[in-house]
């Protein structure tokens, strides 16, 4: 065939029998099959996160002594979360604790990816390394920190010492507790997401880094222009589940290490919550306190939808 | 340019129809229709046993103290099934999870809480109130109320009806360690009589290089319970027995200054030594003194028996009067469980009964497996009569501590929080005592206004 030669009308594919759209034998089958895969999940995601959920929220509108007892009380929960200091006070702390666990926890697992992707001798000692801390246990995790920034025989406190720097109270000082929890949250979370950074970055294409360095782009070049867009989807997404973890996740640490303490300094709202269902039996007023956390992270969730057009960035619009 | 590759939907992909739907549906209602048939399969719930769950009962660690008291717990269940046809089954709780987790108040507010459990003085008014506290009254003979020492019944009984039963009095004092005093040039002519004095010392203390002084620093009902005395001892009080809220007053500020001043001369350490393991505190210098209660005695005899140490009471304001807090823990029946007369028998006879095995169980207790001060008359003369008060620490608790304690408050959490913070911004934020003190005498208030239960003690 010439080029610009029409092809002749026989050799045209002949148009499908059924609409577009319309199920065959061989499409319900397929679906059939696709909801059997999914059934299993969608089943757990129902019972034991959908329904908590619901349940959840309407317990925001009672009032429960934890004893059997529910009584409607309409908004009067939320009321009360508007007229509590503490709860100001805990949505503060969680304001600075996520600004900066989730920009840290971020660019030094991208960092830790960027720099561990590279061929070198002893690479899969550093990537278990740095993914350690994430396989051990979070109260394990905490007992360690407890003992490793102890005041007095702290391994941390001695080697500042050792340098001629008086360490502070890491935990028993409200002005450092909640930093000290950032940074090991930090530590305990950076290796994991820097796993899935380096699965994003190994599915990248070394044509385009070949290309690059071909043309003459230095390290800076090629990871603004290369690395970071074709790393966007796997960003969205560290972004999405570290923020979510960031606010739930930090709970467990700050209950072993300060039980929300030094004087509320490290009371988060996830910690007041509990601190109000378990401590307290204020299950309404905590069922209030997490329908509104879940509110915030939804329109967190639906704005990061919004402004990276649902992880494409600006690259999805061809 | 960046390509980026689309996966299409194949044509004909449909989400399910209406009728798979409903066939889902009936499969899941096939399920749920058939979990009471399978459920029937099982033994009946009359014949289930009672659960009994404690951090002490059926404990799978193999060290030396926690089988002994696990195997007390046994011991008494065992006795009970031998003996009875409605059978109970201890469940082990960890401390962590039992005392401050989720555990307990979920299997309640479930309607599925065990059958007996142990409750401490801070959680009484919380499930009294809640309705789930079984009467034991009608279980305990008049012989075996009045064996119960003074005072140790009151948090736990409403209306002259006792909900709870003690096996255990565990009083505050403060541990010292006999090195770091020599090292420090004092000796026993030299222990802190007054508030005043306590401050001296632990300037000595660290000017010689020694340990601190160490104070309870995690927020909780433990810090509240061994700060108390302080409160008690400048003759201050949170709320009247009339339910009249005083802790805006001189004394709660007197009690709210003494352990912010020893944090912020640095006598005191801001985090507990040793993550609060005092034998480990003691043992590597951490620590020259420690405000803690009577069990560390089994710690210590345990973990580091040849370690030089005392015991002293608790050292007083000018003018002020000795008073200790007294804590402990009691076994409890639900009233909404599976048998809460059953269970109400299973208190009253293992711990209230005049039989020689319920005051053995007590006096063992107190003095072998733990040591405590046993709540009961009878046994408290069985353990002075075996010699489990000779040793010097001991007898100094039995003599000396003892005497003048007062029964851990039974304080609704919104009381113990108001308090809790006012301790902890004193004496680790810089808060000034008197602005605390009058910020939580007002949310006391505020809840006072309102509160509907038993009596706060």
């Amino acid at each position: 065939m010439t080029v610009g030669e029409k092809a002749p009308e026989a050799a045209a594919p002949a148009p499908s029998a059924a609409p577009v759209g319309r199920s065959t034998g061989r499409g319900k089958a397929e679906t059939r099959a696709a909801w059997l895969f999914l059934a299993p999940d969608l089943l757990g995601l129902l019972t034991f996160l959908g329904l908590p959920m619901v349940l959840s929220v309407a317990l925001a509108f009672m009032r429960v002594d934890g004893f059997g007892t529910y009584e409607f009380v309409g908004l009067e929960n939320f009321r009360r979360m508007l007229g509590d200091p503490q709860f100001y006070d805990s949505l503060r702390l969680t304001l600075v604790y996520l600004v900066l666990v989730v920009p840290l926890t971020f660019g030094a697992s991208l960092g830790l990816a960027v720099l561990i992707q590279r061929r070198m001798p002893f690479v899969g000692v550093f990537r278990s390394a740095f993914f350690l801390p994430y396989s051990v246990s979070v109260v394990v995790v905490g007992l360690v920190w407890e003992f490793m920034l102890s005041d007095d025989v702290g391994v941390v406190g001695i080697a500042l010492r050792a340098v001629g720097v008086r360490p502070p109270s890491w935990l028993g000082d409200p002005d450092f507790a909640l930093f000290t929890v950032v940074g090991l949250c930090v530590w305990f979370w950076m290796g994991y997401y820097m796993i899935i950074f380096l699965a994003g970055l190994q599915d990248i294409p070394r044509d385009y880094y070949e290309a690059a360095r071909l043309d003459g782009a230095g390290a800076w070049a090629v990871f603004r222009h290369i690395t970071w867009p074709l790393l966007a989807p796997t960003s969205f997404f560290v972004l999405l589940t570290l923020t979510v973890a960031a606010v739930t996740g930090g709970f467990e640490l700050i209950l072993v290490l300060t039980n929300g303490g030094p004087s509320n300094g490290t009371s988060v709202l996830v910690f007041y919550i509990y601190q109000q269902a378990f401590t307290f039996g204020e299950f309404g007023y905590a069922s209030a306190l997490s329908a509104f956390l879940v509110l915030i992270l939804l329109a967190w969730s639906m704005m990061l939808f919004a402004l990276t057009r649902g992880g494409r960035f600006s690259h999805g619009r061809s | 340019m960046v390509h980026r590759h689309r996966h299409a939907s194949p044509p004909g992909h449909r989400g399910p129809d209406r009728r798979a739907l409903l066939r889902g549906g009936l499969g899941l209602g096939a399920a749920a229709a058939l979990a009471p048939a399978l459920a029937g399969c099982g033994p009946s719930e009359a014949d289930a046993p009672l659960s009994f769950w404690s951090f002490n009962g059926d404990a799978p660690q193999q060290e030396g103290q926690v089988q002994q008291q696990s195997r007390w717990y046994l011991d008494i269940i065992d006795d009970w099934n031998a003996a009875n046809r409605q059978q109970v089954k201890a469940q082990y709780i960890p401390l962590a999870v039992y005392n401050n987790g989720s555990k307990l108040p979920t299997a309640f507010a479930a309607g599925d809480g065990p059958d007996l459990f142990v409750i401490s003085p801070g959680d009484f008014l919380r499930y009294y109130n809640g309705g789930v506290l079984e009467d034991l009254t009608p279980h305990i003979t008049a012989e075996a109320r009045t064996d119960f020492l003074p005072n140790v019944l009151d948090t736990r009984s409403v209306g002259g009806r006792v909900y709870a039963l003690p096996f255990e009095v565990e009083p505050i004092a403060m541990f010292y360690s006999v090195a770091s005093m020599e090292a420090a040039g004092l000796s026993e002519a030299d222990i802190p009589k007054t508030w005043d004095d306590l401050l001296d010392t632990g300037d000595k203390l660290r000017s010689a290089g020694q340990g601190g002084i160490a104070l309870e620093t995690v927020p909780g009902y433990y810090q509240n319970f061994v700060w108390y005395p302080l409160l008690w001892q400048t003759g201050g009080d949170v709320v009247t027995p009339g339910g009249k809220v005083v802790f805006d007053s001189p004394e709660a500020v007197k009690a709210l200054g003494l352990w912010k001043d020893m944090v912020e001369a640095g006598i005191s350490p801001r985090r507990n030594p040793a993550a609060g393991d005092a034998v480990t505190g003691f043992t590597q210098g951490l620590v020259s003194m420690w405000h803690r209660g009577i069990w560390t005695v089994k710690e210590m005899e345990t973990s580091a028996p040849d370690f030089e140490y005392g015991v002293f009471r608790l050292p007083i304001p000018d003018g002020g009067t000795y008073v200790t807090s007294l804590g402990g823990w009691a076994f409890a029946a639900n009233a909404q469980g599976r048998n809460p007369d059953a269970a109400a028998r299973f208190c009253a006879e293992a711990l209230a009964s005049m039989s020689e095995s319920s005051i053995d169980r007590v006096t063992e207790w107190s003095i072998g497996v733990k040591t405590d001060i046993p709540p009961r008359t009878s046994a408290l003369e069985r353990a002075d009569a075996s010699g489990g008060y000779d040793r010097p620490v001991m007898k100094a608790f039995r003599e000396e501590i003892y005497a003048g304690g007062r029964s851990e408050p039974r304080f609704p959490p919104i009381v113990y929080k108001a308090v809790s913070d006012a301790i902890q911004s004193c004496m680790l934020a810089g808060g000034d005592p008197a602005v605390e003190a009058e910020r939580a005498a007002e949310k006391i208030d505020g809840f006072m206004l309102t509160y509907e239960g038993a009596k706060l003690l």
